[in-house]
């Protein structure tokens, strides 16, 4: 069983969440400025449409979860798997995308010790007031009281459960190495809608990037939000994309 | 400035959630619980989270716990033993054990936290006492005494009782929502689920 000795604790993977809740928002991106974005990861962003890539915004409460209870904030781009040209049709380009995970506060040291050792995830401390009780769903990142990134998810209508559980692939790249982490999802309580996302930028230089992909601007292709989410995450291995 | 809350029964169910979410709130936590082996569970791998055991029912312990933490913003009172059996079995000295706990912890609590709360003129307390029964009804109607007496001072003062059945996520939503109405508004319900669609439009 592979470990890890995080703040003198011993991680056992895979690493379980037994209680998140989430909510999140999908952009259609121009494909070649998320690109530039994400390149120094070697990897190539997915393009469900020509042109156009997807980046996802996501907040989290881990309630319960062998990381210790916190909150995080996600900015992920949906990328091809590595090495393999594109298939025609908008199903052979989605076929075997991962997330790649561009930036993760987290508002927790033990958390962002783990994050970073095990599997390279690009966490960095913040503070991250969320909201998700309310009608509507809020989430900001600030760094020393200033905001870098507001999101709003409005409530959509309830979704049927899903009876498997979905595997993506997480890709992540710290300090040069870029990583794949085999990721499972068992969401219930999903709530989803077209549009209904609003995003503020600050002034950090992520909210510059997103800034440049015009995601203060844009109508969300969907936004979600999920009351309980599991997930297992199983080791990271090196990709040479 | 960080805020403390003050959880009690943190080591199982409802208490042990409420001290976990206020923990990744980036809440400094006070969990309370007799049962060290469930604080310890509660409070993996939370280094905001500080735990003590203590007996509600003792107000000398609770009194010693408050005087190490310092002032308290948030309160969740959700040390309660749920009587076995119907309340016609139950023994005497059953229901004067689960009353001490149930509605004496409370009013320990309330009494060990209320005054900072009211003197600081802010600060949320939940007193958590189950479902039903009669120690459920009298810690409503302790909220209720509070309410009138001291309901326009700036805190908070709610009392929870979920219908049977309801899962604590469900439950801490609904006391998180009730932080939004109106001060008078004390008695804070939660159900299972949400009402399907299916049943707004089905016909009547």
């Amino acid at each position: 069983m592979q470990a890890h000795a995080i703040q003198g604790e011993r991680v056992t993977l895979p690493v379980r969440i037994r209680d998140a809740a989430v909510g999140s928002a999908m952009f259609a991106v121009p494909a070649g400025a998320a690109q530039a974005v994400i390149g120094y990861s070697g990897l190539e962003v997915a393009e469900p449409l020509p042109g156009r890539a997807v980046c996802s915004l996501a907040f989290v409460r881990y309630a319960d979860g062998d990381l210790g209870p916190y909150h995080e904030f996600a900015v992920a781009f949906l990328v091809r798997p590595p090495g393999e040209p594109p298939s025609p049709g908008i199903r052979g380009r989605l076929r075997g995308v991962g997330a790649f995970i561009h930036w993760l506060p987290v508002n927790q040291e033990f958390t962002l010790e783990a994050g970073r050792t095990i599997w390279g995830f690009p966490k960095e401390i913040a503070d991250i007031p969320m909201d998700l009780t309310g009608r509507v769903q809020r989430c900001a990142v600030r760094f020393g009281g200033r905001t870098a990134i507001e999101v709003a998810v409005k409530p959509g209508v309830p979704m049927p459960s899903g009876a498997g559980a979905p595997s993506v692939d997480a890709y992540s790249c710290l300090d040069g190495v870029t990583r794949r982490t085999p990721w499972t999802l068992t969401p219930s309580e999903v709530r989803t809608r077209p549009g209904g996302a609003k995003v503020v930028l600050g002034d950090h230089p992520v909210a510059e990037e997103l800034r440049g992909l015009g995601l203060d601007r844009a109508r969300a292709l969907t936004t979600s939000t999920v009351g309980h989410l599991q997930m297992v995450f199983e080791g990271a291995e090196e990709v040479r994309a | 400035m960080r805020r403390t809350a003050l959880v009690t029964g943190a080591a199982h169910g409802l208490g042990a959630m409420a001290a976990r979410r206020l923990a990744a709130a980036a809440w400094d936590v006070v969990a309370v619980d007799v049962d060290e082996v469930g604080l310890a569970k509660t409070s993996l791998r939370s280094p905001n989270m500080h735990v003590r055991a203590c007996d509600v029912a003792d107000g000398g312990a609770v009194a010693e716990v408050l005087a190490m933490t310092g002032p308290v913003h948030r309160v969740v009172h959700a040390a309660a033993i749920a009587p076995a059996g119907p309340v016609l079995e139950q023994a005497a000295g059953e229901i004067e054990h689960v009353l001490r706990t149930n509605v004496i912890g409370a009013i320990h609590v309330v009494q060990a936290t209320l005054p900072g709360m009211l003197e600081r003129g802010a600060g949320e307390l939940f007193l958590c006492p189950g479902a039903a029964g009669p120690s459920a009804a009298a810690v409503a109607a302790y909220t209720d005494a509070l309410w009138a007496e001291q309901g326009d001072r700036g805190v908070l003062l709610r009392c929870v009782r979920p219908d049977d059945g309801t899962p604590h996520r469900l439950v801490l939503d609904a006391m998180d929502r009730s932080l939004a109405r109106p001060a008078a508004h004390v008695h804070v319900r939660a159900r299972p689920t949400r009402r399907p669609p299916a049943m707004i439009f089905a016909p009547r």
